[in-house]
């Protein structure tokens, strides 16, 4: 009985019990092109904060009201919505200025951190020889540094770039190290036995296994690039030029001019937003078909 | 136990062949007690045995992947191919690039590359799904692209390390079949290694029964149905389930 079902299930493979249920072409039916964001979820996604920054703006200006807090010190939404007429052709400029530090110091940020990670992944000499400064070098407090900078480079956007591109090269590097470092090690093999050079291993399995990692630490160094401008705005002031955002926050500050501090605060912000933005941007468009942290997950 | 007769005309070399061979490693461990052992060309052979075993040690030297401490290691096999526990697959490429991946890194030309991984895709049932990333895919199918890749590059020795242990039970019993129809169509050597019993005597000619603490060889056991040439003949499951079971006991008492 038992021997006559399997001839019978060896005669006819293709219509045997098991391929009935469960074909390969069944199953590999394409899904359907996933959706794009509807009106629908788009608002679901954008209501919420939405929601939380109308009740945070409108407890501040019950808060300011109920108290009396003078406006020098901290200023009502209206007082900063109102100055937004009369700073905004001085913020413009220096707006501009951080961001040309802060994405120019990203971008050699970018290209230093993974260029480093390469080296170090490609030689283990070399991460036992370069590691332990990376960490050196995102230990030591920036704001301390910077002033040596000052000495070297001069005051400028210069000097900034180089603060900005100190404090965003770790996180690059170190997750860019973490993801070459990390790939399948099946992979690898797969990729040696089939005679593969180093070469060719880096460019078509390393690489592309690590991107996700990369922007990842590209996500973290967007936001610390422009702190890094900042701090050395702070430190290294206008240089002679046109100041940035840290020299507007430095010196409004000074003279209490909240509104107009306020603005420029929320001006750093969004160019830090904006740098965010366009890597997440990169990250969604390269990664969303094949990597967890950029599929959607609505379905 | 009778093995049935085999419709295959025997093997003119053998693939692979350990005499005496030992692997103690670095730090002291001795993975292998001196082993022998042939893969004949076109014979399935399949080890089971405990964790520990040296299992994955003999594959590993197989692939020339580990060397033997002592002993003499034969390998005359032109082409191996490697299939892993999982899949194993670069989920950033096709299925069919996947596939094809062996074959260029061989630097065979674009063109053959192309034709011989569609022709494997076709053989496992997959050529529909050329383009398909393997996150879209169930695990039998990422399996069978697995398979896929590794005929793609046209063995004569398949070394398989618990290829479908990742799978449920209903999907690793088809992929078994399957394995065994690929191998009426191709006629490759394999070694392939499993923690069931049942799979290992279904798939193979010969099953290599394993001991641990050191890894040695306890018996080899001919399977009494062993993969036809011609998949009408009928398999006799009775000698196999008294196979099975000798195994187990064998296996419990070493």
């Amino acid at each position: 009985m038992s021997i006559a079902e399997k001839t019978s299930t060896e005669q006819t493979p293709q219509t045997s019990r098991a391929e009935q249920v469960a074909t390969p072409q069944a199953a590999a039916r394409p899904k359907p092109p996933r959706k794009t964001p509807s009106g629908r979820t788009l608002l679901s996604f954008v209501l919420p904060p939405l929601v939380v920054l109308v009740v945070a703006v409108a407890l501040w200006q019950a808060l300011i009201s109920v108290f009396g807090v003078p406006k020098f010190l901290v200023p009502a939404p209206g007082d900063v919505l109102a100055e937004i007429g009369p700073a905004i052709g001085t913020l413009v400029e220096p707006t501009l200025v951080t961001m040309g530090e802060a994405y120019g110091g990203f971008l050699l940020a970018a290209v230093v951190g993974f260029a480093v990670a390469f080296v170090m992944a490609r030689w283990n000499v070399a991460e036992r020889g370069l590691y332990p400064y990376m960490v050196l070098l995102q230990t030591i407090p920036i704001i301390a540094v910077a002033p040596i900078l000052v000495v070297w480079l001069g005051p400028g956007p210069t000097t900034n770039t180089v603060v900005a591109a100190m404090i965003a090269v770790f996180p690059v590097t170190a997750n860019t190290l973490t993801g070459l470092k990390s790939t399948d090690r099946n992979l690898v093999q797969l990729f040696a036995m089939a005679g593969a050079t180093r070469r060719y291993e880096m460019g078509v399995l390393r690489i592309p296994y690590a991107l996700p990692y990369v922007l990842t630490g590209l996500r973290i160094a967007a936001g610390s690039s422009v702190i890094g401008a900042i701090v050395g705005e702070f430190v290294a002031g206008i240089g002679g030029g046109q100041g940035g955002l840290g020299y507007v926050i430095t010196s409004t500050a000074q003279q209490l001019l909240m509104p107009r501090l306020f603005l420029a605060v929320i001006a750093a912000s969004c160019v830090s937003l904006l740098l965010f933005g366009l890597v997440r941007l990169v990250e969604v468009l390269t990664l969303r078909r094949w990597h967890e942290s950029a599929m959607s997950h609505d379905d | 136990m009778s093995a049935s007769p085999s419709t295959q005309a025997p093997p003119a070399t053998d693939l692979v062949r350990f005499a005496g061979v030992t692997k103690t490693y670095s730090n002291g461990f001795t993975a292998l007690a001196p082993v022998d052992l042939t893969i004949g060309a076109g014979r399935i052979v399949s080890i089971v045995g405990p964790s520990g075993c040296g299992k994955t040690t003999l594959l590993r030297m197989a692939g020339g992947l580990s060397s033997p401490t002592t002993g003499e290691l034969a390998v005359h096999s032109a082409q191996n191919s490697y299939v892993f526990q999982d899949p194993t697959l670069m989920a950033w490429r096709s299925v069919l690039a996947n596939t094809e991946l062996v074959s260029k890194i061989r630097k065979v030309p674009r063109a053959e590359c192309r034709r011989r991984a569609v022709e494997a895709l076709r053989l496992v049932g997959l050529e529909n799904v050329q383009k398909s990333l393997p996150r879209e895919l169930s695990g039998g199918m990422k399996m069978r692209v697995s398979l896929a890749r590794a005929l793609a590059s046209e063995p004569d020795l398949m070394l398989m390390d618990e290829p479908f242990a990742a799978l449920d039970e209903f999907t690793r019993d088809r992929m078994a079949d399957e394995l065994i129809r690929l191998w009426r169509e191709r006629r490759f050597g394999v070694l392939f290694i499993t923690h069931s019993i049942r799979e290992a005597v279904k798939i193979a000619h010969e099953v290599v029964v394993m001991a641990s603490g050191p890894g040695r060889i306890v018996e080899t056991v001919e399977s009494p149905s062993p993969p036809q040439a011609d998949a009408d003949a009928a398999r006799d499951t009775d000698a196999l389930d008294e196979t099975v079971k000798y195994i187990g006991a064998r296996l419990a008492a070493a």
